[in-house]
């Protein structure tokens, strides 16, 4: 029979992968449910908070986790410049053109990426690496505690700011009803690129913890996690960030399981059976509502 | 009548006419000879893709610099361009239907993925352009029947021929190491693991193993054979299932941007502290660079590599090949451009020996070439292509690395063949073997 330790160093993989998905996935699913656009070059602002959190470690050779924070700022600044300048202007005309923009952006942020950085694969070394902390019956890589731990850091500052803020309360009114927020004088012009702005940031720190635990990156990487985290906003509810938190749990669990028990070539498989059962039995998702 | 007469002279004069248009229009002295490359610019296999490129340079630029191809008494200059496959197979269909059909290039060189160079194999086979294949090693390139292969020749080694090499080695060397170190009698089977990328080059790979282990009867047992796909960077759930099955080492059929991230979750993560035995693709210097302290003891199967050479002829060949592509690239050839700097060595022989141009008269000539070798061992010392498949062969060495603190890198060392060993293959201290 299968050896639990085993089992559970495989859910522990899972969690990893899962928290790149979480990131990812709920910073799209922020935006979707404020603007409702479709942003396939979602992928590229993680590949482009990947490389600025390894360029600024080549220069300096600071921490990278401490280097999350200049990447999740500056994937602001990006992020309001796009909005500003691509989306806006398209918001409320067809899908179509949101879909034909984004395509346009991915091909943008990639052959700039591959003229600034190059097109070659990289890698950095976390200052971590080779520490290992038992847990259990495991030896687990501190790197990935570290991960899990700023993943759940970030996520409660998302909750709290959602939550507790004047700004995060308008952003969700603006989600739920936006003509109902315009009525009662929010800008919700300023909530569309507060959004995007925050979704981009969610998707660099995904790319920083992305380089950090030691995966090569290059120009191309975005395309496959955008993908899966469509797939798993779609999974979880479109707009809902629970949804999005439990969905990319359970894809980066369910990869890795798929991997050790039917092979690695089932590992991408994997997710879309699941999405696809779930949306026979459960069109909305797990979490999403009608409508959406 | 009379009109019928003048009408036969006027045919006459007219059919004499055409018969000295048709010698005029006898292909004149060619003013260049094009050479296609196909290589991945960009891509995930770019890394390679622009070794493969920039090498094919340095040899035109040699060949040039002797005035060009000798070509009916006279010299000829190659022009090189370059059909960028994208590292997909739809980039592979597009680069090749350019540099036949828009640039139309003499002859080909390149072509580094197998399951991208097979898929557009089918444009080449029906124009029938010469394509001298240096990259990609799975033997369909030349075997496979659906079909007509005949303009395509393999000028590195498949991994028919490298997996058994790989696996031979592991029998005569590294398995009665093992043995020695924790004093295990002679018959204790070796446990070896198997992950590879499922595509034609992996599954090349794992049935190259398969079969030698069942053909020779080695005492080699496979306890796992994990597969991952294309462009996989995280290896830890495949690597979690290799260490539960207890191996004394791991083979891995990868490309070098696969093989650096694996070996390393699987020392630093997985805590597999056992031999990495690596496909030659891997010897690259982006390879060493990703590897860092974690190459320490691992194997690379080569033919060339950026950081060492046999001892012998090729030695001075193999420098002089590297000094210039770093004086002109700033950084190291690796293997993929070492054949392929060569491929275009043979298509330059090829159309100098066949004084034309003429495909069919091309591909004659490679099916005839009896060329010495330029800067990688082959076997009996000369470039020619067997009858069957129209494979070159090659000879092969195994490297192992030594973690250099210094640089921050490993660096290899030739330990097998005994012909061209520097020092003896040995397991580091750290090693830890399968299930005695």
């Amino acid at each position: 029979m299968y050896d639990l330790g085993i089992l559970l160093q495989i859910v522990f993989w899972g969690l990893y992968a899962g928290c790149i998905y979480i990131l990812l996935a709920t910073g799209l699913n922020l935006i979707f449910g404020v603007m409702k656009i479709v942003n396939f070059a979602h992928g590229e602002f993680l590949m482009i908070g990947a490389y600025i959190t390894a360029t600024v470690f080549f220069l300096t050779g600071f921490n990278p986790y401490a280097i999350i924070l200049l990447s999740m700022l500056t994937l602001i600044g990006i992020g309001a410049i796009v909005e500003r300048l691509c989306f806006r202007p398209i918001l409320g005309t067809s899908k179509l053109n949101e879909i034909f923009l984004s395509i346009g952006l991915i091909y943008i942020f990639t052959n700039s990426a591959a003229m600034i950085w190059g097109d070659e694969w990289q890698s950095i070394k976390s200052p971590y690496q080779g520490i290992a902390v038992p847990v259990g019956s495991l030896n687990i890589p501190l790197d990935y505690i570290i991960i899990i731990v700023v993943t759940t850091v970030i996520l409660c500052g998302l909750y709290l700011f959602l939550k507790k803020t004047k700004t995060g309360r308008e952003m969700r009114a603006t989600s739920q009803n936006r003509k109902g927020a315009m009525l009662v004088g929010i800008n919700v012009e300023r909530m569309d690129i507060l959004s995007f702005g925050i979704g981009c940031a969610l998707a660099a720190a995904a790319g920083t913890l992305w380089v950090v635990s030691g995966q090569v990156f290059n120009p191309y990487m975005g395309s496959i996690p955008a993908v899966k985290a469509f797939a798993i906003i779609i999974l979880g509810g479109l707009g809902s960030i629970p949804g999005a938190i439990i969905g990319g749990l359970l894809y980066g669990i369910a990869e890795n399981g798929a991997a050790y028990f039917l092979g690695g070539v089932w590992k991408d498989a994997i997710s879309f059976i699941i999405l696809i059962i779930v949306l026979i039995i459960r069109p909305t998702g797990l979490f999403g509502e009608s409508g959406e | 009548m009379k009109y019928r007469a003048l009408f036969i002279v006027i045919l006459l004069i007219a059919a004499f006419f055409a018969g000295c248009t048709q010698q005029a229009q006898t292909p004149a002295q060619p003013t260049e000879i094009k050479i296609g490359v196909i290589a991945s610019l960009t891509g995930p296999a770019s890394n390679v893709g622009k070794n493969m490129w920039q090498s094919a340079q340095v040899a035109a630029d040699e060949i040039n610099a002797n005035g060009g191809i000798s070509f009916k008494g006279s010299k000829v200059p190659i022009k090189l361009i370059v059909g960028d496959d994208e590292s997909t197979q739809q980039g592979g269909q597009k680069a090749a239907t350019q540099l036949i059909t828009g640039d139309k290039v003499d002859i080909l060189v390149g072509g580094y993925s197998s399951a991208v160079t097979s898929a557009y194999e089918q444009t080449v086979a029906e124009y029938k352009v010469p394509y001298i294949v240096t990259g990609a090693s799975s033997p369909i390139i030349t075997h496979r029947t659906d079909i007509d292969t005949s303009y395509i020749f393999h000028h590195c080694p498949t991994t028919d021929s490298y997996g058994m090499y790989t696996t031979t080695f592991i029998d005569q060397v590294v398995r009665p190491a093992v043995n020695k170190k924790i004093g295990a009698a002679a018959d204790r089977p070796f446990r070896l693991a198997l992950i590879y990328q499922d595509t034609a080059f992996g599954k090349g790979v794992q049935t190259a193993v398969n079969d030698t282990i069942t053909k020779n009867n080695l005492n080699i047992q496979l306890v796992s054979q994990q597969s991952f796909k294309m462009g996989e960077s995280d290896f830890r759930t495949p690597l979690t299932s290799i260490k539960a099955a207890k191996p004394d080492a791991v083979y891995i059929a990868a490309f070098p941007n696969e093989g650096a991230p694996l070996i390393s979750q699987a020392r630093r993560d997985i805590g597999l502290n056992t031999i990495f035995l690596s496909v030659e693709n891997n010897d690259n210097a982006q390879f060493y660079k990703d590897l860092g302290q974690y190459g320490e003891g691992a194997i690379i199967e080569s033919r060339f590599s950026p950081y060492t050479a046999p001892v012998g002829v090729l030695a001075n060949t193999q420098s002089k090949f590297k000094n210039s592509y770093n004086a002109r690239f700033g950084a190291f050839p690796d293997m993929m451009g070492a054949s392929t700097y060569e491929g275009v060595y043979i298509a330059a022989k090829a159309i100098e020996n066949s004084g034309t141009t003429d495909k069919a008269t091309v591909r004659q000539a490679l099916i005839d070439l009896n060329m010495p070798q330029v800067i990688e061992a082959m076997k009996g010392g000369t470039i020619s292509f067997g009858k069957d498949f129209r494979e070159s062969q090659f000879d092969l060495w195994m490297e192992q690395l030594a973690y250099n603190q210094t640089i921050g890198e490993s660096r290899p060392t030739i330990v097998w063949p005994d012909n061209l060993k520097v020092t003896g293959f040995v397991l580091p201290d750290w090693y830890q073997p399968g299930s005695p």
